[in-house]
């Protein structure tokens, strides 16, 4: 009685309402504003996004070392100017400095094949999944042929 | 004065029989297997115990030497110091490369003897006589590392009497006591399923023995490389000062890839055992975890790249590599050789199983480490091209891997409620229908609690999921089989998946709803952020052998006071700030001292982070430890005929409600 209960609670019409509430609480959440809530905020997303051009392999965010220190004044300084957008003054450094500080590889020319090569191979390996699937798929669906049959029934008797 | 200390002879004489025990474990088991000779295959045990003696020993002769202050010895000119406290004495043996080798030959060569011991009436065994070859041949190459390229007992220049001390980040947290050993366990641990994998393919048993035989030794090593990983994110997050658990930073990579493979791998062996498939694939990854330890090891010893905590330029580089090559060209000649051998039997029925889940899974895992490798090792690469600098950072492994960090929290979700074989609709529907509504539950408290953002909702909901999921197996099993409900593979398993799910959640809360604000703040006066008030009390000055710090007291919420510092290491002239943090369930407090400061200031730069659920990432971590042990116990066995996923009464009962 309980069981049959629970199966029909179980059903489509449960499920569709489970997504409409999942759906109107995602809604609700991606409407309110996700980006940084302070100046401060705004440096560090900011600071996040080049490396030190002193130390070995940190973010300006991480490091303490005079480099960084220099580059986060300057970022605090464009933030209180509030004239760039967060990208400008991500490119604004960037070009300052003989090298590159961009923590994220740019897309165009040999770097886009950071950007290229992850996707093509999980492209490649769902690809790859697929065909062994229908392989699979096709080999279960193999029906014995007679010949087949007369190989198993010779090799039974010769077992005899 | 002798010209050699004691502690340097002995040393390198271990070092030397170590050498000489592995070169003559292999060329005697060799013979042994060649000429059936039991008596040689039973020596492979004795020289088994003697290698563990050797690294012992010369593990001890440098603890001997560090803690005694043999500054005639060069690797303690380099990293002991008469000031270092005996704590941080004792860790210095790791802090530098020659040392880091050596603990890396105590614990592969303990595992050795390990797997001596345990399977010691079997060595007539020919897989296992092989095992212990490949075992003794990884041996030798990191005794000769040892003895030739990165020799901790070379003798230093004469008249030294003091040293620097290991690099300040390592001797201020007590975790660099536990972090290194703890890993490194983990990371050699890998070496014993590559062994039998490898002797599985020269024998060509490549049927399910060797990963029958070596299940809990995966087990463990990956239990500990978890472990390792998450005391390397707490001491990052204690001692760093930048607030985060995890930078992507090259050396965190090394032990993140073969977690990665690692797990995927202990997610197929279950389709190999279950089903006897994907035998090329298991054996690939168990290869390709070993010997990405080792590949971990060259770009974080070799100086190739740059890292925070990567150790400098040694000449151990050029020989790491041609291991690592090595390895992989010969797997890949052993797995052609076996070729039709290593043909699966079987098909996989449907993609809507669990085995069809475990293949999703693999894929995912794989193209995860795919990223981080490639992220990685990138800025070489752009190098040797293009010969310009390229630093890839956080911001592309984020972006990259959070979609495949969502695919495998609803692969958690859904695997553990799929039967083997074929899913029916009904049997989806029925038993993921609470589990969603977990999933729906939990985005529902996170809207509510202010959460925003589609990939922290979308992680939020998927964890909740994927926890439904974990807790209903953890229901039913122990509905069925009392407290042997958590015990066992699956179960234990899932107590793992509770812990990352955690781990997932506290994660993707901390990186994205961080609160920050620095403060320029006078002594006496009270700021308030984030709901909570900070009282600036003033600065103070603390000074002993090893360093000078000023100590900034900042009072919470009326109530404590925390201290962030910063500290000049007289040695080094190095200068490090020292966090303080609050910690609670909800959000941790974490206060910086930023800028220049001297004790008689009446103003300091105070930064505070406020971090949400940071500490449940160790919770999480320590319910994966706890799962693990849990999984490495034998569950209920099963009779063979016994279906997988569900009792019988329950199958007829959903067959009934559904007639």
């Amino acid at each position: 009685m309980m069981s049959s209960r629970l199966s029909k609670i179980k059903r489509w019409p449960s499920w569709f309402l489970m997504l409409v509430c999942a759906g109107v609480l995602m809604f609700l959440g991606t409407q309110r504003d996700s980006g940084p809530s302070t100046a401060q905020e705004r440096i560090e997303a900011i600071s996040q996004r080049l490396a030190c051009p002193t130390c070995d392999g940190e973010s300006v965010y991480e490091s303490r070392s005079p480099g960084s220190q220099a580059i986060r004044q300057e970022i605090t300084r464009q933030v209180a100017d509030g004239v760039l957008t967060d990208g400008q003054i991500v490119r604004m450094i960037d070009d300052s400095y003989a090298a590159d500080l961009k923590l994220i590889p740019s897309a165009t020319g040999f770097d886009a094949l950071i950007w290229v090569l992850p996707v093509a191979a999980f492209v490649a390996a769902v690809g790859g999944l697929i065909i062994v699937f229908w392989r699979w798929r096709r080999e279960g669906s193999l029906q014995a042929t007679q010949e087949d049959q007369i190989l198993v029934t010779q090799a039974r008797q010769d077992k005899d | 004065m002798l010209a050699v200390s004691i502690n340097a002879a002995l040393g390198r004489g271990a070092i030397l029989l170590g050498l000489l025990t592995c070169l003559s474990g292999v060329a005697v088991t060799i013979a042994g297997i060649r000429r059936h000779d039991l008596r040689a295959l039973k020596s492979s045990v004795r020289y088994a115990y003697v290698a563990f003696f050797a690294a012992l020993l010369a593990f001890v002769m440098m603890e001997r030497a560090l803690i005694t202050r043999d500054f005639s010895m060069k690797y303690v000119q380099q990293v002991g110091s008469r000031d270092t406290p005996a704590i941080f004495n004792v860790t210095a043996l790791w802090s530098a490369l020659e040392g880091s080798i050596l603990l890396w030959l105590l614990v592969l060569t303990a595992f050795v003897a390990a797997v001596a011991r345990k399977f010691r009436g079997r060595v007539g065994d020919e897989l296992l006589a092989w095992a212990m070859v490949v075992m003794f041949v990884v041996g030798l190459f990191f005794f000769f590392l040892s003895f030739g390229p990165a020799n901790p007992f070379t003798m230093g220049p004469l008249g030294v009497s003091d040293g620097p001390g290991p690099n300040p980040l390592l001797q201020n947290h007590i975790l660099v006591l536990f972090h290194p050993p703890i890993l490194y366990i983990g990371y050699v641990g890998f070496t014993v399923p590559f062994a039998f994998a490898m002797a599985a393919l020269i024998t060509g048993r490549v049927g399910e023995g060797w990963l029958l035989e070596t299940r809990r030794w995966t087990l463990y090593a990956w239990g500990f490389l978890t472990v390792g990983i998450i005391l390397g994110s707490w001491w990052s997050y204690e001692v760093l000062g930048w607030s985060g658990v995890w930078a992507w930073d090259p050396v965190e990579n090394a032990s993140f890839l073969p977690w990665l493979t690692g797990t995927a791998y202990l997610h197929s062996v279950l389709v190999q055992e279950r089903r006897g498939m994907l035998r090329v694939w298991n054996l690939s990854l168990v290869i390709a975890t070993f010997s990405l330890t080792i590949l971990g090891t060259f770009l974080t010893r070799s100086g190739v790249i740059n890292s925070v905590h990567a150790f400098s330029e040694g000449s151990v580089g050029p020989w790491l590599l041609g291991f690592f090559a090595a390895i992989v060209i010969v797997a890949i000649i052993l797995i052609g050789r076996r070729g039709d051998e290593l043909r699966s039997p079987g098909a996989i029925d449907s993609p809507i199983s669990r085995e069809g889940a475990f293949l999703a899974n693999n894929v995912v895992f794989s193209a995860f480490a795919f990223v981080v490798l490639l992220g990685t090792v990138f800025p070489l690469i752009v190098e040797a091209v293009d010969n310009r600098r390229l630093v890839v950072g956080q911001p592309f492994f984020n972006r990259m891997t959070m979609p495949l960090g969502l695919t495998l929290l609803f692969l958690m979700a859904v695997a553990p409620v799929l039967p083997w074989r074929k899913a029916s609709q009904e049997v989806l529907r029925d038993r993921l229908f609470w589990p969603a509504w977990c999933g729906v539950f939990t985005l529902a408290v996170a809207v509510f609690v202010g959460a925003d953002g589609w990939a922290p909702l979308t992680a939020f909901a998927m964890g909740g999921f994927a926890s439904g999921a974990a807790l209903r197996q953890i229901v039913l099993a122990s509905r069925r089989q009392g407290w042997r409900g958590v015990v066992g593979r699956a179960n234990g398993g899932m107590v793992v998946h509770i812990g990352v799910i955690i781990i997932a959640v506290a994660f993707t809360a901390s990186n994205s709803y961080t609160r920050t604000q620095e403060f320029v703040m006078n002594e006496g006066e009270t700021v308030t952020f984030s709901g909570h008030s900070f009282t600036f009390e003033g600065l103070s000055l603390e000074s002993d052998d090893v360093k000078t710090s000023v100590k900034a007291a900042v009072r919470i919420d009326g109530d404590q006071i925390y201290s962030p510092s910063r500290s000049k290491y007289i040695k080094q002239g190095m200068d490090i700030g020292t966090p303080s943090v609050k910690s609670g369930f909800v959000n941790d407090l974490y206060l910086t001292l930023e800028g220049t400061v001297r004790p008689d200031d009446t103003q300091a730069r105070i930064k505070i982070f406020v971090k949400p659920l940071i500490m449940w990432l160790w919770v999480g971590g320590a319910l994966m430890a706890i799962g693990t042990v849990l999984a490495a116990f034998p569950g209920k066995r099963r009779r063979p005929t016994a279906p997988v996923s569900a009792g019988l009464e329950e199958s007829v009962k959903e067959v009934a409600d559904y007639v």
